[in-house]
């Protein structure tokens, strides 16, 4: 192949030199992170003053049982006796104390308690303490029949052990999926196969638009420029992805432990732990993004070839981008029910297999040879595909004007 | 060029049509450009001259005939000695100059070192040395097209394909590059060259091609031809009635200085002309075959250049006088 290797490098470093790609890669994950801490970290910092509470014990039991809880998530408490309010209201307003809280009957009865402070306990104080005497009331409740940890796990909302039936032996599946990390997954390979898929249409178009084209196909071979492009945007896609990658990977492990450390109750590295994929699902989105991405990526390459302006090419898209949405908008069904016919048939069609498969491995409830067949069947699409859409491409680079028809696209195809 | 035997045409093209749909774009063309020659191929916009270079360089297929170029098929493998500047000539706009260059050479197969070497020295010898850094998108349009005049012989081709390539340039810039295809051709490269601008073929070509509707009508030494031609074109200045102009054997009148150019139709014979004004009475000072012009010779042959479906706007210009 003559020529593809300049081909590739001019594509990859036009493009990894560009402002938009440092913007992209860099400064998005820190915007992305600065989004989620900024607000925390404001609502922290007016959380200090009513760090400090005084309980106001009216039952008699719940102190001993709410105190260690809040205690736990960053207050310090201490007992008020009853009847003791106005010195209490004294010293909040002096700013000795953020304020106190009643625990009277109904807090026993329904969890409900009344917070006096110059400021009010703010969104995560608030939902500590109300969670911290809704448990205390449930423990009291229950007497003893349940311990501390039965408690929590039934408040957490139970779990669920998955154990498949397959013949010969049994595997079983040891925790609960966590619907976040992969419903996360999917998005992210949604986005970055459109991302990097469309990104081939454009630099199709700027060469046709900025009749460049010619003198390239002078020179190399239409299979070989077409080739070229996707493989220079896929290496972008794939650096852009790992420096995200990595971005990851510090945040966790410096990010999450001082976070973790400075606030326990905001994280859950159990749950963190959880919602990350494992090795296999790992493996799997990288082989399911760039079969997916080479599938759109070829696509995306005939779209560009035979539009000669932007908006045409906004219009021509829009179908192709439809077979991205459609899998993404059944997501939910097919995640809750993955074993179902349609999920199965929908989850084999090559262009719907990059979204659905990995949601549908991410459950962990489908067999192996599904995963391996449908991936099979995708990148056996990919060549077929291209293959029709380098044939479109040939032909299309060198038109001007008018879009073809559909009739004109298949004379394309049968006569390049 | 091992394969290329001495006085072989490098391209060569037998019965070659190429239709686009229900349009005929080229019509069975015989061509052949001989060795270290420069020809031009001339012919109105929509004449079938940038469909014609586009075959040779393999990047259309023709629909009939056969096509040589250099001893071998059309395609990206005979490409490697073949400079090709088409008439679609665009440049990356955030590349830089001298990386636009490199890449140029690369993808016609100049190592990377040698590349930026040659792109060095051309830049320097187009006075564009400080502009190697810069981003395409700054440089004037003469500029660009400099540079891709550059891009277009960097790796020393031994045939040169230019398709309209003075278009667009100042007359300065005309020069330079005229200065350029004569210096190739002195070192026994082979230019192809299309244009409609007869002006320049006429001081670059050695031979010429003239093509119109999809068809060649003329293809000949241009010495020869213009020898060939002299009777084709009455110098004529008079006083009186011009109705004695008027004739089977006048194909067109133009005014020219004191009087017109009576551009004769193929093997007319003046002396009925002159015998016409003589018999009218009308006074002739002067009644002279003059040496016609590249353009007059085409009008000869091909008919007006507006016979061509897309009708190129510099031409409308150049006609003073039609006859009726």
């Amino acid at each position: 192949m003559n020529g593809l290797k300049p081909i590739i490098r001019r594509e990859y470093l036009q493009r990894v030199r560009s402002k938009w790609f440092l913007v992209g890669t860099f400064v998005a994950p820190v915007f992305f992170v600065g989004l989620m801490v900024v607000p925390w970290l404001y609502a922290s910092s007016k959380e200090k003053a009513v760090k400090t509470v005084a309980l106001v014990d009216e039952t008699g039991i719940l102190y001993e049982l709410v105190a260690p809880r809040l205690e736990e998530a960053g207050f310090s408490v201490r007992q008020a006796a009853p009847g003791t309010e106005d010195v209490l209201r004294v010293q909040a307003l002096e700013g000795d104390l953020g304020g106190y809280v009643v625990l009277g009957s109904d807090a026993l009865s329904r969890g409900r308690v009344v917070f006096v402070g110059p400021e009010g306990p703010g969104l995560i104080g608030s939902m500590t303490i109300r969670s911290a005497v809704a448990q205390s009331a449930l423990e009291v409740r229950l007497g003893d029949s349940a311990s501390r940890e039965d408690l929590e796990a039934l408040l957490a909302g139970g779990m669920m052990e998955v154990s498949l039936l397959q013949e010969g032996g049994g595997g079983t599946k040891e925790d609960e999926p966590q619907f976040i990390g992969v419903f996360a997954g999917t998005m992210l390979l949604y986005m970055v196969i459109l991302l990097y898929a469309v990104a081939v249409m454009r630099a199709t178009l700027e060469e046709k638009t900025g009749r460049i084209v010619e003198i390239l196909v002078s020179s190399v071979r239409p299979g070989t420029l077409m080739l070229g492009k996707v493989l220079g945007v896929g290496s972008v896609g794939l650096t852009q992805l790992a420096v995200w990658v990595a971005f990851g990977i510090v945040m966790l492990t410096l990010g999450l432990p001082a976070l973790v450390a400075a606030r326990p109750e905001m994280a859950d590295p159990a749950f963190i732990a959880g919602a990350l994929p494992g090795p296999g699902l790992a493996a799997l989105f990288i082989a399911l993004f760039l079969g997916g991405y080479f599938l759109y990526a070829a696509v995306y390459a005939a779209v560009g070839a035979m539009c000669s302006t932007e908006e045409e090419a906004q219009q021509a898209q829009f179908p192709v981008v439809m077979l991205l949405v459609v899998p993404v908008i059944f997501l939910m069904p097919i995640m809750e029910n993955p074993n179902s016919t349609t999920a199965v048939v929908a989850s084999f069609v090559p262009f719907f297999t990059p979204i659905l498969m990995y949601a549908r491995a991410g459950t962990g409830l489908i067999p192996l040879w599904q995963v391996l067949a449908s991936l099979s069947l995708l990148y056996g699409a990919v060549l077929v595909v291209a293959w029709v859409a380098g044939r479109i491409y040939r032909v299309g680079i060198l038109m001007q004007g008018k879009r073809p028809t559909l009739p004109e696209l298949w004379r394309w195809v049968r006569e390049a | 060029m091992k394969d290329v035997h001495v006085g072989e045409a490098p391209i060569q093209l037998k019965g070659v049509t190429k239709r686009f749909g229900r349009h005929t774009a080229v019509s069975s063309l015989d061509l052949e450009v001989p060795k270290g020659i420069i020809t031009g191929l001339l012919g109105p916009n929509g004449s079938g001259k940038t469909t014609t270079l586009r075959m040779i360089m393999g990047i259309l297929l023709p629909d009939e005939g056969e096509i040589r170029l250099l001893g071998g098929l059309p395609g990206v493998r005979q490409n490697g000695r073949v400079g090709y500047l088409p008439e679609e000539r665009g440049v990356y706009r955030k590349m830089k100059v001298i990386d636009l260059l490199v890449f140029l050479g690369e993808i016609r197969g100049l190592a990377r070192k040698d590349a930026l070497e040659k792109a060095a020295h051309w830049l320097n010898r187009l006075q564009l040395e400080g502009w190697a850094n810069k981003r395409t998108q700054d440089l004037s349009k003469g500029m660009q097209q400099k540079v891709q005049f550059i891009g277009t012989v960097l790796h020393d081709p031994s045939v040169l394909i230019l398709d309209e390539p003075f278009s667009g340039l100042d007359p300065i810039n005309q020069e330079v590059l005229e200065n350029i295809v004569r210096e190739f051709h002195d070192r026994g490269t082979t230019v192809l060259f299309s244009t409609h601008l007869m002006d320049h073929a006429e001081r670059l070509c050695e031979r010429v091609c003239l093509i119109s509707n999809a068809r060649k009508v003329l293809d000949s030494d241009l010495r020869e031809l213009k020898r060939r031609e002299r009777k084709g074109l009455v110098a004529v200045e008079y006083h009186g009635d011009d109705r004695w102009l008027r004739g089977p054997e006048v194909k067109e009148i133009r005014a020219f200085g004191e009087g017109v150019h009576l551009l004769l139709s193929d093997g007319a014979d003046h002396q009925a002309i002159l015998r016409r004004g003589v018999e009218a009475g009308v006074r002739i000072d002067r009644f002279e075959l003059v040496e016609p012009r590249l353009h007059e010779i085409f009008v000869r042959h091909a008919g007006s250049p507006e016979d061509g479906d897309r009708p190129g706007e510099r031409w409308a210009g150049r006609r003073e006088v039609m006859a009726s």
